[in-house]
């Protein structure tokens, strides 16, 4: 039975904008790159530390920082929120209550909301590294 | 910080090429560096928090 990782990725001409779609959708929604690309336990172990991180830091009451930040942290705050693709959009829909800033909840929601962008932009290069052929 | 710890590790292992075995390896060595390294700092910012 072929593992995960047994998939020839290499002598095979591609079409040179396949990579970058794999990249956006690995973006839009954490783990399908690597489903399009086959990579089933990368996929789901993608899939679930993003959503794990993402709805924990919105459970927890979290920040989710909008493009309109008035300083330098805001703005790279929205950078690593906006990585988490799809999950980011549903939370600005259902963030009615705002951040929780009363307790410390709220700033370990915040950090768990910004590593779920991060988590999910490794696995945006790493799928892209796949598809390009340049990782197994 | 242990949900944490946990959630991080998995994506690390996920990411390279590596066998299934390695990659739990990875994902636990990972894990425990991360406990590790957060309880070392927490105990090292004690004596500031006095």
């Amino acid at each position: 039975m072929a593992t995960d990782d047994s998939l020839p990725t290499s002598g095979v001409k591609q079409n040179p904008a396949t990579p970058a779609f794999i990249a956006m959708a690995a973006w839009i929604v954490p783990g399908l790159g690597h489903l399009l690309l086959r990579r089933w336990a990368r996929a789901l172990g993608f899939f679930l530390a993003t959503a794990g991180l993402a709805l924990t830091g919105l459970a927890l009451r979290g920040e989710v920082f909008s493009s309109h930040s008035q300083d330098p942290f805001g703005a790279l705050g929205f950078l690593a929120d906006l990585g988490s693709g799809i999950f980011y959009f549903v939370s600005r829909i259902f963030e009615t209550a705002g951040p929780d800033i009363s307790q410390a909840s709220g700033d370990y929601g915040t950090r768990f909301i910004a590593a779920s962008g991060i988590v999910n932009l490794l696995g945006v290069i790493d799928a892209f590294g796949i598809a390009r052929g340049r990782r197994d | 910080m242990v949900f944490f710890a946990l959630l991080v590790s998995v994506a690390f292992a996920c990411a390279g090429s590596r066998s299934i075995q390695t990659r739990i390896k990875y994902a636990l060595w990972c894990f425990l560096l991360f406990l590790a390294i957060g309880v070392g700092i927490a105990w090292l910012m004690y004596p500031l928090s006095r």
